[in-house]
């Protein structure tokens, strides 16, 4: 129970962002203290101050979370448990009510507040200017225009780098392999993506058995202009069907 | 002229249809508090509720083209509905009623402080939005979400197909009752525009001012002086009343500007984690968990907010008329069901925060029955789970 415990104290330190000096957290549970002796609102205090209290302890309480993960089969989305809380809301409401009359310098001091204990979240490196309407990179679109058939499906083996985008612009593309075999803690197993991924050279005949005769053979092959191989592919049966920026698009001559 | 069609398209579903499905609640709520903003939420929470029972069925049972079933089944009951709410107008115009959509008097009396306020809160909304439309946001489970939603528009097909690789599979019913992206897939459709274009654009645009039109709401039960009694349209001034601000209360409109910087800013420095629901609000605006953290859980506080004006104004006035409280309980219903259609794991959080609000609200207020109103409303949440453990272990009965 107590090993239990522990977890969910690492899983509110990591929701919070404690270990990246971010104290958003901290204003809350403040807000919270106050609003326990400031709000006299029966109603106020039961959605803001005693169902949220309530929620922390049961956050905490590793009975409560065995059944949570036991009832929902997935002790990953636990902390979503915390969603409840609403911090925003409930840290802006205390923080009005703490102001009182002091509203236009308690609105520049909580404005700051919330910037130095925060972190924007526009400076994420998962954000980028959008290349196209579909907000995906521009070469995935130019791939996909370039194989595309006008009937019917292909199968196209891509990079790491591509795969989670082909399919977002077009399901006429089908992957030998997706997304599930590059999170590495879903432990999946796939020897086309072994070799095409893990290898540091790629074995070119083995290479070309696994895309040609494996479980879904692949009529175009896409890899990195840099990326090293024991032998080239069109020596295998496959042409040079076009390149996309840094991507060269192969084509297999024999299917 | 396509790009002309395609806007109306949008205006209809995502404007039109809804306001006129929110005049059914609205219907029965006092005037006083009807405006255009609950009319539009709460026709968004039924809209989403009458699309969870179109689609989820067609997912469960349908076999073969089971968007294209789900998406008919859809247009007929939200047309349906929307015909209802205007009918519903139409009466009360022309019973000499107040009318649906209060108009409330709002803008003309903001003074140039508060003027300044809007304007800067306005000001971060419309950053918010720049970024959302001119930024793209990676997140990798749009390698599932958005992909489902291409596979709906392209092929008709829900949830057997898999969207990693494009084979068919099993049904994963942990998804697969989380309608959201096929919902959105049916605007796509509706509008002819591609579904990834709508899910990275087109959702954001509406999804962020949705929610914060939401966070406006409860600013407004929170700051608005609570003066809701019942009467016609006018009684709405009441809400904006300065009665706080001559008493030195904090509960007074003045504030209702400040609240929204606030919680605009709380949003654009939330990013604390990869976890917060301010983080997904802002990075994966279009995907259901996200509308279920930024828009389904406030919207419930929201709700239990409106519900405790309902039980002041009986303690204040006496024995109020029992269909005032109707389309508060009729939202309530409409966001359980809304928390099933974004996330499965929704439905298990608005069940746990109704369960723990409505045992303190009995406690406080002495009245057990609000245990059990609480728990009727939560059946349709139930009746979600109950699929959701069936369909899981069903293997368990073969």
């Amino acid at each position: 129970m107590w090993g239990i415990f522990l977890e969910s104290v690492v899983i509110f330190k990591n929701y919070m962002g404690f270990h990246e000096k971010h104290f958003l957290a901290a204003i809350y549970l403040l807000v919270l203290l106050y609003l326990w002796f400031a709000e006299k609102d029966k109603c106020r205090r039961t959605v803001f101050v005693y169902a949220p209290t309530l929620l922390l302890l049961l956050f905490f309480c590793p009975l409560f979370r065995k059944v949570f993960v036991r009832v929902l089969e997935d002790s990953e989305t636990y902390y979503r448990l915390l969603w409840l809380l609403q911090m925003s809301l409930v840290s802006a409401y205390g923080l009005l009510k703490l102001m009182g009359r002091h509203r236009r310098i308690g609105l520049a001091a909580v404005c700051l507040m919330i910037a130095v204990c925060g972190d924007y979240v526009y400076d994420s490196e998962h954000i980028s200017r959008a290349e196209n309407a579909y907000h995906l990179p521009q070469e995935a679109v130019d791939i996909v225009d370039l194989i595309e058939p006008e009937k019917g499906r292909v199968t196209v083996l891509v990079p790491a780098d591509l795969v989670y985008y082909v399919r977002q612009y077009s399901t006429d593309i089908e992957l030998p392999y997706g997304r599930e075999m590059l999170i590495a803690r879903w432990d999946y197993h796939n020897a086309l993506y072994e070799a095409m991924e893990e290898a540091e050279v790629i074995d070119t005949p083995s290479f070309v058995e696994l895309t040609r005769n494996g479980s879904f053979p692949c009529t175009y092959v896409v890899l990195k202009e840099s990326r090293e191989v024991s032998e080239p592919l069109t020596d295998y049966g496959f042409s040079i069907y076009g390149q996309v920026g840094e991507f060269v698009v192969y084509r297999d001559t024999t299917l | 002229m396509r790009c002309v069609l395609d806007i109306i398209n949008f205006i209809f579903w995502l404007l039109a249809v809804p306001f006129c499905i929110g005049m059914i609640p609205a219907s029965f709520i006092p005037p006083a508090k009807r405006s255009p903003g609950f009319l539009l939420l709460a026709g968004y929470f039924g809209m989403w509720a009458l699309f969870e029972v179109a689609a989820v069925p067609a997912v469960l049972w349908v076999k073969y083209d089971n968007f294209k079933a789900a998406s008919a089944a859809f247009t007929v009951l939200s047309l349906l509905a929307a015909a209802a709410g205007l009918c519903l107008l139409y009466r009360h115009h022309r019973a000499g009623g107040p009318g649906l959509v209060c108009r409330e008097r709002f803008w003309e009396k903001l003074s140039p402080v508060e003027w300044v306020e809007w304007i800067l809160f306005f000001a971060l909304l419309g950053f918010q939005l720049y970024k959302a439309a001119a930024y793209a946001s990676f997140d990798g489970d749009d390698a599932y979400y958005v992909v489902e939603s291409l596979i709906a528009q392209e092929s008709d097909v829900m949830y057997r197909i898999l969207p990693y690789t494009g084979r068919p599979t099993d049904l994963d019913v942990r998804h697969a009752l989380a309608v959201f992206p096929m919902w959105a897939a049916f605007v796509s459709v509706r509008a002819g525009v591609h579904a990834t274009i709508v899910s990275h654009v087109v959702m954001p645009l509406v999804m962020i001012p949705l929610t914060y039109l939401l966070y406006f709401e409860i600013g407004r039960l929170l700051f608005g002086g609570l003066a809701q009694k019942e009467g016609d349209c006018d009684g709405a001034v009441g809400i904006w009343g300065r009665a706080g601000r001559e008493s030195g209360s904090v509960f007074h409109r003045e504030n209702l500007p400040i609240f929204m910087i606030i919680m605009a800013m709380f949003q654009i420095f939330g990013n604390v984690s990869i976890y917060t629901n301010e983080t997904f609000f802002l990075t994966r605006t279009w995907q259901g968990k996200a509308v279920a953290g930024s828009l389904v859980i406030p919207a419930l506080l929201w709700v239990f907010l409106l519900l405790c004006g309902e039980e002041n104004e009986k303690n204040d006035d006496g024995v109020i008329k029992k269909r005032t409280a109707g389309g508060i309980w009729m939202l309530f219903v409409f966001v359980h069901m809304t928390a099933g259609v974004c996330s499965s794991i929704a439905v298990f959080l608005t069940c746990i925060l109704t369960a723990l609000t409505a045992f303190f609200l009995a406690v406080v207020k002495r009245d057990v029955k609000i245990i059990l109103k609480m728990g009727a409303a939560c059946v349709p949440s139930v009746i979600y789970m109950g699929i959701y453990v069936v369909v899981a272990y069903s293997y368990l009965l073969k």
